[in-house]
């Protein structure tokens, strides 16, 4: 392209630096604001006030604060669970399914011991683990599935671990409502309510024992990726199967260990949301909306590059952006689905600015 | 376009310069290509043939510089219009569609392949041109099923057909076997004759420069260092120009004494991927200090034979032993820990991970050893200190230890490989194609650092397709063909000759000679 004695040229960058790609989100979700400024005009609303409306809410406000880490939380263990077998080079898609099977065998070991019947049971230093363990245990189990399919008969993971969605949406289904064992006593639906003496600790409306745990993993996962060899293992292989092959790393070993911990990330995302926040403390009748809001863990482990550290800022925007766009949909009377549009165009430009990370205009003076 | 006569400058090029970050790829590049002449372009890895030959074909657009084709300027904007000009190319690695036909894929591509594909009228006229050059290829033959070189004679047909009157040709002589090599030579001398001009890209194999071409530029970093008749050139002479230094065509041979035997087969038999067979009852050992050498094309089931013997693939029948132990069932991992080194063909794909820093590349052959690894944990100084330690020792040109392996060229990823490998002090060293695709001043550097192992003890294997460098190395010598290995000869009194026999599958014709 030509302009007044300049060229403008395209050129493929060798390289780029943390700070870099820093810049590039920053400008990349700005731009996406000012596309989505448009549907705000549209409606008849003032962009800027709409915006102002939507992050004063999602992260200077009393309701909005908690709502928006909450879900940040959420989004965030989502996001581990795409990422540790992403850096395998593997696909996980299938945080719902494995967040809906880490639920349920959460609120199953609850069950078991009785919390749906008496109301008081076991002290909650030893419920609450157990809930914990089995959250890991059942998400686990199910990223064993397609981490043993894709190891052993190199079956395509994609299509596995999204066929596994519709079935652990069902079984949830199944176990919660009419008839189900975990039906509520409500019986609208949704399943039954942990009693208070189990429900994990809140302070100011967030879920702090999950939150906790979700950060102390965002730096353990970045240890394991930075730091050891299992971390080496995984990342040769996500890289170069045939060479890690070849510098004797087992390819079953890496799409099982992966996949399974994978799966009980997601598990504990499952536990988080429906076991810990406040007001739910059980599997709710719109259980599939957060299935759905799982696959923000996708756009927010593919944005960080796979580093846990880098997804922490995401997984907050994304909440905040969730919890904010559906409060000022109500307040500003604007159309269903402002929430989900902003979030749709949000990733889309930030996937369309994974261009800059390769590329860069240069602008040439003409000779 | 008028009529072209022998000798008329076809192709010029006019400073011709090329820069990417850090490096001057072409600096200045002046030259010509005159109708009818084979004009070869020589150099190491490195030099700049792979950026000039990219601009001649339209792949990548010079900095600066024009290039004139028939006496018009052009400025290509991709390969298409290079071929409409004329230009055709014949590339290294082969692209054609092996499901396909001959004709279907000389086809593809060519403007006559519209809505409505004409076989019959293409099929005609790529008759006449085989007849023309005393090519004898079956057009409806799936191109799967043809030998390397005669896949590069349809790549060859494919681009005359398409109207080409400069052909370039990428190291045309790489993979093909010596009977192939010699029916490629004639045919392309006889292509001359017809005002072609042939511009073939070598990197060594510096005799066939002598035999057929008339006129030779060579590049060394980037710059023309010399332009010569090639009857002004001697085989010294133009390595000499090659790599700046003399280079010594004759290996010593160290004397040393050859021990026990490190590595015995029993009848081993493997096979491919497509699961048919790749190697049959396959018997021999290798010792310490012997370099035990396998000549043959590429193809032949040396592949799947060093695979087998690396635990990379798994042996259908028969045993191997490693100082007397059966390792027949070990993984790979449990052999490379025993003491077994393995040097794959394919550098890129299979011997580094270009994504990761020389660093963590050498981790390959060291994330397993707890000096380097304590509770999980990687010991990023050490392994950093050994990287820099070895780069030093190996030559290998870089910055810094933090370069990504893709960064490096073929050479030096070859030495950093052969560092990887050797620092473990393998008992025995599987070394396949070790310097394919190197430059004379790369290879001759692989070849004495696999004699300063075989003097240090340890027993070699070594695969090539370079028939000079199995006899200059071996102690013993395979020719393998189709899966089988024709004999077993000493390596010091072995004719030449009768390897390449051997080797090209003609068993009777060996034992006359």
């Amino acid at each position: 392209m030509k302009l007044a004695g300049y060229t403008l040229k395209l050129e493929k960058k060798a390289s780029f630096s943390g700070l870099e790609a820093i810049l590039i989100s920053v400008v990349a979700i700005a731009f996406a604001l000012f596309l989505v400024g448009f549907i705000f005009l549209q409606a008849g609303v003032n962009p800027a006030e709409g915006y102002k409306a939507i992050f004063t809410y999602a992260f200077a406000n009393s309701f909005g604060v908690p709502l928006t880490i909450n879900r940040a939380v959420f989004i965030l263990l989502s996001s581990f669970a795409f990422i540790v077998p992403i850096r395998a080079g593997l696909w996980n898609i299938g945080m719902a399914g494995q967040l809906y099977f880490g639920a349920l065998s959460a609120f199953g070991v609850a069950y078991a011991l009785g919390a749906r019947v008496s109301g008081a049971v076991l002290s909650p230093w030893v419920v609450i683990p157990l809930m914990i363990v089995g959250a890991i245990v059942g998400g686990g189990l199910i990223g064993a599935i397609p981490g043993v399919l894709k190891g052993r008969f190199n079956t395509n993971e994609i299509v596995v671990t999204m066929m596994l969605n519709f079935i652990g949406y069902w079984v949830v289904a199944h176990m919660i409502k009419e008839g189900g064992p975990f039906m509520g006593s409500g019986g609208e639906g949704e399943g039954y309510k942990l009693p208070a003496s189990i429900q994990a600790p809140v302070v100011s409306g967030v879920s702090v024992l999950t939150l906790a745990i979700a950060l102390i993993l965002a730096v353990l996962l970045y240890v394991l990726f930075t730091r050891t060899r299992f971390g080496y293992q995984i990342r040769a292989f996500g890289h170069s199967p045939a060479a890690s092959r070849y510098a004797g790393i087992s390819p079953f070993k890496i799409a099982f260990l992966t996949f399974v911990i994978g799966g009980a990330l997601a598990g504990l995302a499952g536990y988080h949301y429906f076991g810990t926040v406040p007001n739910l403390n059980q599997i709710p009748k719109n259980y599939g909306d957060f299935g759905d809001m799982a696959f923000y863990g996708i756009i927010c482990g593919l944005i960080s590059q796979g580093n846990p550290l880098a997804a922490i800022p995401l997984a907050l925007l994304f909440g905040g952006l969730t919890s904010g766009g559906r409060y000022v949909q109500g307040k500003l009377h604007l159309s269903y689905g402002i929430d989900y549009a902003l979030l749709g165009v949000l990733m889309i430009v930030l996937v369309a600015f994974q261009f800059f990370f390769r590329y860069r205009f240069v602008l040439k003076k003409e000779s | 376009m008028t009529e072209i006569k022998q000798g008329d400058i076809v192709l010029q090029a006019r400073g011709i310069t090329k820069r990417y970050p850090g490096l001057v790829a072409n600096d200045h590049i002046d030259f010509e290509i005159r109708a009818g002449e084979i004009h070869a372009i020589l150099g190491e890895n490195g030099a700049g043939k792979t950026t000039l030959m990219s601009i001649l074909f339209g792949l990548t657009h010079p900095d600066e510089g024009e290039i004139y084709v028939f006496g018009k300027k052009v400025n290509f904007r991709s390969p298409l219009d290079a071929i409409d000009l004329g230009i055709g190319m014949v590339h290294q690695a082969r692209k054609l569609i092996s499901a396909h036909t001959v004709l279907e894929n000389i086809l593809l591509g060519h403007p006559h392949a519209g809505a409505i594909l004409d076989m019959k009228k293409t099929a005609e006229e790529v008759k006449q041109l085989c007849d023309a050059y005393g090519y004898k290829i079956d057009l409806n033959a799936k191109v799967w099923h043809l030998s390397e070189g005669e896949k590069q004679m349809v790549e060859i047909l494919k681009a005359l057909y398409r109207g080409a009157k400069i052909l370039i040709m990428d190291e045309p002589t790489s993979a093909l076997a010596p009977p192939e090599t010699e029916k490629l030579l004639e045919t392309i001398q006889l292509m001359t004759k017809n005002e072609l001009a042939i511009v073939p890209f070598i990197t060594h194999k510096l005799p066939i420069v002598l035999s057929v071409s008339q006129r030779v530029t060579v590049l060394r970093r980037g710059k023309i260092v010399a332009r010569l008749n090639t009857a002004e050139a001697t085989e010294q002479s133009l390595a000499m120009e090659m790599i700046g230094r003399e280079v010594l065509f004759n290996l010593k041979r160290p004397d040393v004494k050859i021990g026990k035997p490190i590595l015995q087969v029993e009848n081993i038999s493997v096979h491919d991927d497509k699961d048919y067979w790749a190697a049959r009852n396959i018997s021999f050992e290798v010792r310490e200090g012997e370099i035990f050498g396998i000549a043959g094309v590429s193809g032949n089931g040396q592949q799947p034979l060093a695979e087998a013997l690396a635990g990379l693939r798994k042996a259908s029948a028969g045993r191997v032993l490693f100082e007397n132990k059966d390792i027949t069932r070990l993984s790979s991992l449990e052999r490379w820990k025993k003491g077994i080194g393995y040097i794959p063909s394919e550098q890129r794909a299979v011997g580094s991970i270009g994504d990761f820093s020389l660093v963590e590349n050498l981790l390959m052959s060291y994330y397993y050893d707890d000096q380097f690894v304590k509770w999980g944990l990687i010991d990023a100084k050490k392994i950093r200190q050994l990287t820099q330690e070895l780069i030093e020792e190996y030559n290998v040109a870089t910055p810094n230890p933090d370069v990504k392996a893709r960064n490096l060229s073929g050479g030096n990823l070859q030495k950093m490989i052969l560092a990887r490998v050797f620092s473990r002090k393998p008992r025995l060293i599987i070394a396949n194609l070790p310097t394919q695709g190197l430059d004379v001043g790369a290879m001759e550097f692989v070849q004495n650092k696999l004699l300063e192992e075989k003097k240090a003890g340890a027993g070699i294997l070594l695969i090539s397709e370079d028939l000079d460098e199995i006899m200059a190395l071996s102690d013993r010598i395979a020719p393998m063909y189709e899966g089988e290995f024709m004999d077993i000869l000493p390596g010091g009194s072995a004719q030449r000759e009768t390897v390449g026999a051997l080797m090209a599958g003609h068993k009777q014709k060996a034992v006359q000679a």
